[in-house]
């Protein structure tokens, strides 16, 4: 099936569509950014816009920022303050509406593993030990997702991406699903939504599992469910997702400046 | 050169470091305003065994990491942002040559508020209920680990809360835009964590792209986050940074990012890399006919240099500084 975008892209709105206007947001380094600064050049021009480096008031110049302090953030910032003051202040406060983060693997309660691939079926166990291929760490992304109000994940929809367990919380999701949050004391509301290259899904309200919610018009719940690696339910009144329009495309393509979406 | 506490790079690596010492640098993010000569200078000095307090990894945690100069590691987020992954501290952790405990970008620097405040501890939502408070890798059969976040009562509310241990590294290598001779700081750009950490330390070298005179100083003091009073000496060092950016002053080298991490995942890569970027200079003038003089041009005419222009008549030329 031809697709009116690539499959970034369409993740990239996806997610954007998901930030209303007016609210305080966090956006990481990358393709989290993209989607922020796209819902701001779309539908929410009002949005409050930061980077946990304390960059504020400012919009990317001359393509995709390096880092989430580099001179394409930092060329008409209104403010520059600390990680303190923005992970701090303005998130893990529960002042942050939402939150944008990545993830290397996620699991059916929305918990992020971005610390590492271990071998032995990725189970740790009981002494730490260090993992087959390291990856970046938490970073700020566990102070978004224990603050934030809620947050959103992005990621490539891939069978070992989604796990029934993930191999070890570098962000806290539902942990256990239900009330779990609560009970450890987290004050953010945890995960809305993973946002993927197929389609969306969003958690049970009770159990707090995710289901698939929806898809796009070149994917499929068979391809969807086939990518997963637990057994996805399906939320009644899942739906096919509206394409891209014209304007969407636009803002998002004047924003992501140098392609790094159009790339695959 | 003028009165102060200006000293040679050499000299300052020479006085403030030794074999086995907590270090802490790259106190802003990985890929902007990193003491990153400071840590080549390590590497020419032959120092090892360090313990790195890293708010994130840098190039220059990525490099003495692949260096093999590092035993230890704290930091937050490991990676080098849109440049991937960082070759070298991942194939140090994943050899087990180096042993990386993990925290977030935000306890890290609540950790080194801590240290500064001479705080027992730092009360923390963050980090708690998953495995950065569970798993620990300088004590790894310590699961769930008991030491590493350890769970405190709230005495107000009752309530469970994590309780993060304080940052007081032995040395802070503190890169700035702007010092003067005296050891005061402007930082163009996002702070980070340098003014906890400019506090926490017990000992601070700030590495500054370019000297001012301190009337710069009495023009912004506002703006002078690292007083002189916690600072025990300045080096100057154009383009200290690079191959990173420093915000008003250069912009990312690319190219250079790129072909450092590429060197940076196998042995023979490094050794090359520690050759021809580490030992190959001696001096400012060769530092910067390595980086290119073109390409330091260009690299200075980025989209924030505006930024630099309330300072630079202040500046101190070269001739001022030898």
């Amino acid at each position: 099936m031809t697709r009116p975008c690539t499959r970034q892209e369409m993740m990239a709105i996806a997610t954007g569509r998901e930030i209303r206007d007016g609210e305080l947001a966090i956006f990481g380094v990358g393709l989290s950014m993209l989607a922020g600064f796209f819902a701001q050049a779309h539908h929410a021009p009002g949005v409050r816009a930061m980077t946990e480096g304390g960059v504020y008031g400012a919009t990317p110049v001359g393509g995709l920022p390096w880092g989430i302090e580099c001179n394409r953030i930092s060329a008409n910032a209104t403010s520059f303050t600390s990680a303190i003051d923005a992970l701090g202040c303005l998130v893990a406060s529960g002042r942050c509406d939402v939150g944008v983060i990545g993830a290397a693997q996620v699991d059916k309660y929305g918990n992020v593993n971005t610390t590492g691939v271990w071998d032995q079926g990725g189970v740790i166990g009981t002494r730490y030990r260090p993992p087959k291929t390291r990856l970046n760490g938490a970073g700020g992304a566990n102070d978004i997702a224990s603050g934030a109000k809620r947050f959103i994940i992005m990621v490539a929809h891939e069978p070992k991406r989604f796990a029934e367990r993930v191999s070890y919380i570098s962000s806290p999701g539902y942990l256990e699903g239900g009330d779990a949050r609560t009970r450890h004391g987290l004050r953010g509301g945890g995960p809305s939504a993973i946002v993927t290259t197929l389609g969306i899904l969003r958690p049970d309200p009770e159990t707090r599992e995710f289901q698939l919610d929806g898809w796009y018009s070149f994917s499929s719940i068979a391809d969807i469910r086939a990518n997963t690696g637990w057994d996805l339910k399906i939320a009644p009144g899942a739906q096919e997702i509206p394409e891209p329009s014209v304007a969407e495309l636009a803002a998002l393509r004047r924003v992501d400046e140098t392609g790094a979406l159009r790339k695959n | 050169m003028p009165p102060g506490k200006l000293i040679s790079l050499a000299e300052a690596v020479g006085r403030t470091s030794w074999d086995g010492m907590q270090y802490a640098s790259g106190a802003a993010l990985p890929v902007g305003s990193d003491a990153i000569v400071f840590g080549r200078e390590l590497l020419r000095q032959g120092r090892k065994d360090l313990h790195a307090i890293f708010h994130c990894n840098s190039q220059q945690l990525n490099l003495l990491a692949a260096a093999g100069a590092v035993s230890r590691a704290e930091c937050g987020f490991s990676g080098l942002e849109v440049f991937g992954f960082a070759n070298g501290l991942r194939r140090a952790v994943e050899s087990g040559r180096l042993a990386l405990e993990d925290y977030s970008n935000l306890s890290m620097a609540l950790r080194l508020l801590g240290g500064a405040l001479g705080w027992p501890f730092v009360p923390a939502t963050v980090n708690i209920a998953s495995d950065i408070q569970a798993r620990s890798a300088f004590a790894p059969d310590d699961y769930p680990s008991r030491s590493k976040i350890p769970t405190v009562t709230d005495p107000f509310s009752g309530r469970e809360i994590g309780a993060l241990p304080p940052l007081v590294p032995d040395l802070a290598a503190i890169h700035v835009s702007l010092a003067d001779p005296l050891g005061n700081a402007i930082m163009l750009g996002t702070e980070w964590s340098r003014f906890e950490l400019s506090r926490a330390a017990k000992r601070v070298v700030l590495i500054a792209d370019a000297i001012v005179d301190t009337a710069c100083m009495r023009q912004y003091p506002n703006l002078v986050r690292i007083p002189d009073l916690v600072v025990e000496a300045v080096v100057w060092w154009p383009f200290a940074a690079w191959p990173q950016s420093s915000p008003g002053l250069y912009d990312v080298d690319e190219e250079h990012m790129k072909l450092m991490n590429l060197a940076l995942a196998t042995e023979d890569g490094t050794a090359a890399y520690l050759r021809d970027y580490v030992e190959s200079y001696s001096d400012i003038d060769t530092y910067l006919d390595l980086i290119g003089r073109d390409k330091v041009a260009s690299l200075s005419q980025g989209p924030t240099s505006f930024l630099l222009d309330p300072y630079r008549q202040w500046i101190l030329p070269a001739e001022a500084l030898s």
